[in-house]
């Protein structure tokens, strides 16, 4: 009896550790219970780079890493999966969309300079442009429908010539995003801009291009991922003899508030080695969120009382055990979760309110066994032993298949899924102590007390009701 | 009571049978359909889905319920025609759109279109899924795989628990259960347009992980039978077992049933589907475990000529039943 008493301490300091833990210790909710954005990033390979390796990736998550702490998202959770996609899990995000815009853009800045002779050429480009544009609403006039589409397709190509003109004036500086030091959107009269600073090098170099413009009498090309932002001049007046000392310029273009906001972070955050492309968002807004916490304790306490139910009226006294022992194993796999950080997401919540449900089928297989023995004529106590002794290979066996199943949804599943094999698996692993360790305790303890030692509390009908087989 | 399974055994195959004959007619007139045995949800083919609810702390905002028809004319005109629409919720405040796969920007866009037709929308209760259709392509895969791992990793250690046919049956009764939770839902899309996502396979890898446990418990009670009552045929010894296990088998699928009941009645829109396709499962798992694992098994070591089993067999089996607690 001595070891009985031992374990019935044990237990009991177990249910006091676990409600002290499950108070202490906040619960780690998923995304879709709390409310946020999770993003699953591509890194694409490029020509340069045709293989995405390590350090693609982590160049790509540090940049990540940085364009996130300038949205003010707290507790953001950035981690690299599989080889070439970074995942990004924004709790509590509350413009999903500038998220993903600020996260999603290559950001490559480069200031370039302007070489005049290839001016005229994009000159005449501009003007065979701007001569089809004028003839097409007289050709809608007309209505010659196959003449508006060929001039249409005329314009669009010529669009794609003007747009490639513009690249071949413009030549590559050198001085590109690397160089940055800062960026900040500013109110230029009333018109957004972008307004950053060079890093010491950087200043250099904007120093010389900027004089070599104004001597030269020729404009500057600001581009953002190979398109035209902004083309200003450098008066000549001004910076011939020095260029634009200080490592200070503004970029201008069709800027809103806020996608100046936006294009502040991308430069702040550093550009990306690599172009990628968000292959999938979710996002659950925090009320949702919350719904879902409540309806998933609704369902959670309603499961687990009829489960009680069943058992009490089904099993009487071995019925009550169990429940106590369903009762300590909720309490013991909640404090679980939090004390193993185990992050609940939903499925991981129906994998919880499931495991309540199955958790009772050790104690249903060992209760069923005693039945027999009683009914077969063993006296109580030992019916009760022999009840846990061999029920033990099948709850064995019915375990370790569901933990099979769980381990293949571990590792081979993604997010979610994980979250209901893994708190499927730590229910299971806690019944199995529960139903054994915790009802054996409980019912031997039981047994200790006189007035409970009755047959007909743990099986109803035994004198009268002939075994099974007698009666077909 | 006593049940005959053996006897009445061509019934519960005629049983079986027609469920999965009525599933799989299902999936083949889904498949001349759509091209796919079940109606597959945005997580494995990629598309997008949104779900706005109008912002009711604003004034004159929720006046009125929301239309379908003039969602259909915001989405049409931002050249998404063909998209699912479905107005939800008691007040018909809330909407969802399932479209093709939209980038941030088309997604802004119509936000901002529908937001300037209908009203203004709470963010809060927002909710954006959009799936790229390589990542759908590589949960469906993994979902597969994890699935054929499962199957492999049981019939694995039921062969190293127990003798090989044991195993090869308890797997016939996993693709039973499993086939007529799929087909159930093939006949759902077909008249209900329900979806399967990837909580749908988490489904049914619990069904295989769960309705093996009744199939195990029965053949661990032949086993044991056979050990005790060496001679016996197995007809008499696979009766005996399944009687004994009968109230053990109810009971356990009973609570199950009922946690997953209260899932599926208060756990919101997310797990419904899911609940209901463990309730299917489970259901059909205790069904095949009583009705035709066993009877599978009894008539295999009939027609093998191993109706009664050999007594130094026996033996050593009832060895490896005993010795776990010790």
């Amino acid at each position: 009896m001595g070891r009985q008493r031992g374990l019935l301490l044990l237990i009991l300091a177990l249910v006091i550790a676990s409600i002290v833990v499950i108070v202490k210790v906040p619960t780690r909710l998923g995304l879709d219970l709390r409310g946020g954005s999770q993003l699953t990033i591509q890194v694409k390979p490029t020509e340069e780079i045709k293989k995405i390796t390590e350090r693609e990736l982590e160049a790509v998550q540090k940049v990540i890493e940085g364009r996130i702490n300038g949205l003010g998202v707290s507790e953001p959770v950035i981690q690299t999966a599989g080889e070439d996609q970074v995942l990004v899990q924004l709790p509590g995000v509350d413009n999903p969309q500038q998220a993903e815009r600020v996260l999603g853009g290559t950001a490559q800045l480069d200031f370039r300079s302007e070489n005049p002779t290839q001016i005229a050429f994009l000159r005449v480009r501009q003007e065979e442009l701007q001569e089809l544009q004028t003839k097409q609403p007289a050709l809608e006039k007309a209505g010659d429908q196959a003449a508006i589409a060929a001039n249409q397709a005329a314009i669009v190509a010529k669009e794609k010539q003007v747009e490639d003109a513009v690249k071949q004036v413009y030549e590559k500086t050198g001085l590109d995003g690397r160089y940055l030091k800062d960026a900040r959107t500013e109110l230029q009269g009333n018109v957004w801009a972008v307004g950053i600073s060079f890093d010491q090098k950087g200043a250099d170099l904007f120093a010389a291009l900027t004089k070599k413009a104004a001597q030269t009498n020729t404009r500057l090309g600001i581009f953002l991922d190979d398109k035209l932002l902004s083309s200003p001049s450098v008066d000549p007046a001004q910076f011939a003899q020095t260029g634009i000392t200080g490592g200070n310029a503004v970029i201008t273009g069709n800027f809103t508030a806020e996608s100046a906001r936006e294009l502040e972070l991308q430069l702040r955050g550093g550009s990306l080695p690599v172009p990628i492309q968000i292959v999938e968002n979710r996002t659950v807004g925090a009320t949702l969120g919350q719904d879902s916490i409540r309806s998933s304790i609704i369902a959670g306490i309603g499961g687990l009382t009829l489960v009680l139910v069943f058992m009490v009226v089904y099993y009487r006294l071995p019925g009550v055990i169990a429940a106590i022992a369903l009762v300590i194993y909720a309490l013991l796999t909640f404090a679980a979760f939090n004390l193993l950080g185990v992050t609940l997401t939903l499925p991981g919540i129906a994998g919880f309110i499931l495991s309540i449900g199955m958790a009772v089928d050790a104690n249903v297989l060992i209760f069923e066994r005693t039945r027999e023995e009683i009914k077969a004529g063993k006296t109580l106590y030992r019916s009760v032993e022999s009840g846990f002794f061999r029920a033990f290979s099948s709850i064995l066996d019915s375990n370790v298949t569901t933990l099979i199943a769980c381990a293949a949804l571990f590792w081979l599943g993604a997010g979610l899924v994980r979250g209901f094999a893994l708190t499927l698996a730590l229910g299971v692993v806690i019944s199995m102590f529960t139903a054994i360790t915790c009802s054996r305790t409980l019912m031997l303890y039981v047994l200790s007390i006189q007035s409970l030692r009755k047959p007909e509390l743990f099986c109803p009908n035994i004198p009268n009701k002939p075994s099974a087989e007698a009666t077909s | 009571m006593k049940l005959s399974v053996i006897r009445q055994r061509g019934l519960w195959w005629a049983i079986s049978s027609a469920l999965i004959l009525a599933g799989l007619a299902a999936m083949a007139i889904l498949w001349t359909q759509i091209h796919a045995p079940l109606r597959p949800s945005l997580d494995f083919v990629g598309g997008t889905r949104l779900q706005f609810e109008l912002d009711c702390t604003k004034p004159n905002n929720c006046d009125r319920p929301i239309q379908t028809a003039a969602v259909r004319d915001v989405v049409d005109a931002q050249g998404l025609a063909g998209s699912t629409i479905q107005v939800l919720g008691q007040e018909q405040h809330a909407v969802t759109i399932r479209t093709t796969n939209l980038d941030v920007d088309q997604r802004s866009k119509l936000q901002s279109a529908l937001e300037s037709k209908i009203g203004t929308f709470d963010v809060k209760k927002t909710q954006i899924d959009t799936v790229g259709p390589t990542i759908g392509r590589q949960l469906f895969s993994s979902g597969l795989l994890s699935l054929i791992v499962a199957f492999a990793g049981i019939a694995l250690y039921l062969t190293i628990r127990y003798q090989f046919d044991y195993a090869i049956f308890a797997i016939v009764a996993l693709l039973h259960d499993v086939l007529i939770t799929v087909g159930f839902f093939a006949i759902l899309g077909l008249i209900n347009g329900t979806e399967v996502d990837s909580l749908f396979i988490v489904a049914l890898l619990t069904i295989v992980g769960f309705s093996v446990n009744d199939t195990v418990v029965i053949y661990d009670r032949v086993r044991e039978t056979i050990a005790l009552n060496p001679g016996r045929h197995i007809d008499d010894i696979v009766d005996d077992a399944v009687n004994q296990t009968l109230t053990r088998s109810i009971n356990t699928t009973m609570t199950a049933l009922l946690t997953l009941t209260a899932l599926f009645l208060f756990g919101g829109e997310t797990l419904k589907n899911f609940a209901l396709a463990l309730i299917v499962g489970f259901t059909m798992g205790a069904y095949s475990s009583i009705f035709v694992a066993s009877t599978l098994l009894a008539l295999w070591r009939e027609r093998t000529g191993n109706a009664i089993a050999p007594v130094n067999a026996t033996a050593t089996e009832a060895n490896v039943s005993k010795d776990p607690l010790g």
